[in-house]
């Protein structure tokens, strides 16, 4: 099973969404997420203004994918890890710098927003939330299931692929 | 939008399609995100080459529902089966929960399946993890082909010793994919069971 690295809970995870929300404020960027480098959103924040954000699991899959290959291609020409990655189109642009070993910053911004101010305050945040990090967050303790979770989980499998799942073949 | 409550532990079950290129994996995965409802799924993202060859993975999340109060769900990774690309293919392999092996029943394929269980045990053990500990299951695919290989040639490349539940399936028409799915799904839920 997959979990994410970070546990942020409570007091920590309020400290984080502060930090993403003061940073939406003073960049005037759209959406800032904390996300797992295994692929989750820990955190996220979006501005009052900004268009509903796209499914947060498809982009912190892709951010987490992205940052996996990057960080994969720093190691292939003897880096330890590249620290920020800015893209930018037409309209909308996406920053991603790394929090942790675990963890990255990601910001979507467009016009509203000076690439300059982002990369400022990103910063800012990126050290905020480093020290947050490093107090608060610990690993997840593990779950430990029982059989009477796999029997109620396999019958909602049952549901969601149909109990002759299927039943062509 | 949906709410996410972050504070709730989550159940997350990663299950990747393997197999060599051409197989039919992104299939599979087409035919879930096209069949499951909407409510239960997430969108479907793919990293596809210009001729939708898979590039670096295909994503869709399924939400299984809440169990003993987990959130749980289940994360569908296809890899890329070009021998061309077995970086992006160690990638995602990290963390997997369980494995459905996508054979190709073309008779020219034969070795490419072979090849691509033994590319499969090598990136596990890179990771430390044997297919002794992941639940896998084999899905033999394109079985309508008119040269379709015969089933026990297949296995008898892939799985000699016939340790691992196979279906046939004709994911293009949707045919032997949740079988298959289903059975990889249950395979992971019994796993995490067992104590560790
Ligand atoms: N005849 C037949 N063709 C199939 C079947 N399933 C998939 N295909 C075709 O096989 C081709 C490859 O399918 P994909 O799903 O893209 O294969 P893949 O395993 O994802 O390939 P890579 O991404 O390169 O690893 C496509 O043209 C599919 O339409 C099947 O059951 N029968
Ligand atoms: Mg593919």
């Amino acid at each position: 099973m997959i979990e994410p690295s970070v546990a942020l809970f409570g007091d920590a995870y309020e400290l984080v969404n502060g930090q993403l929300a003061g940073l939406l404020e003073s960049a005037r960027a759209r959406y800032a997420l904390l996300v797992d480098k295994k692929g989750f959103v820990l955190a996220h924040r979006e501005a009052l203004w900004a268009p509903n954000p796209p499914s947060l699991d498809s982009m912190a899959t892709l951010i987490a994918g992205s940052a996996a290959a990057t960080s994969a291609l720093a190691r292939l020409v003897g880096e330890v890890q590249f620290h920020e990655l800015i893209q930018q189109g037409e309209d909308v642009g996406l920053y991603l710098e790394s929090v942790s070993e675990q963890t990255l910053l990601a910001v979507v911004f467009d016009h509203e927003a000076l690439v300059g101010k982002i990369k400022l305050f990103a910063r800012r945040v990126v050290a905020e939330l480093r020290e947050i990090l490093e107090q608060a967050a610990h690993s997840p303790a593990p779950v430990q299931l029982d059989r009477e979770f796999s029997t109620s989980a396999s019958a909602l499998l049952d549901d969601l692929f149909g109990k002759d799942a299927g039943g062509s073949a | 939008m949906s709410v996410i409550n972050f504070a709730a532990r989550e159940i997350n079950c990663k299950v990747v399609y393997y197999g060599p290129g051409f197989s039919g994996k992104t299939t599979n995965l087409k035919h879930v995100f096209s069949t499951v409802p909407q409510a239960l799924r997430g969108e479907m993202v793919s990293l596809a080459t210009e001729d939708e060859r898979t590039l670096f993975f295909d994503f869709l999340p399924l939400e299984l529902g809440t169990v003993q109060g987990f959130r749980t769900r289940f994360f569908l990774y296809t890899v890329p089966g070009q021998v061309f690309y077995n970086a992006s293919r160690k990638l995602i392999l990290r963390g997997v929960d369980g494995i459905v092996f996508v054979a190709d029943s073309a008779p020219n394929r034969l070795r490419a399946n072979a090849e691509s269980m033994r590319n499969l045990r090598e990136n596990l053990s890179e990771y430390g993890m044997s297919l002794q500990e992941i639940p896998l299951v084999i899905q033999v695919n394109k079985r309508d082909l008119p040269d379709a290989l015969p089933l026990d040639m297949i296995l008898q490349v892939i799985d000699p010793v016939r340790h691992y539940p196979h279906f046939e399936a004709i994911a293009g028409q949707g045919r032997g994919v949740f079988e298959s799915l289903k059975a990889a799904s249950k395979g992971v839920l019994e796993r995490l069971a067992q104590p560790s």
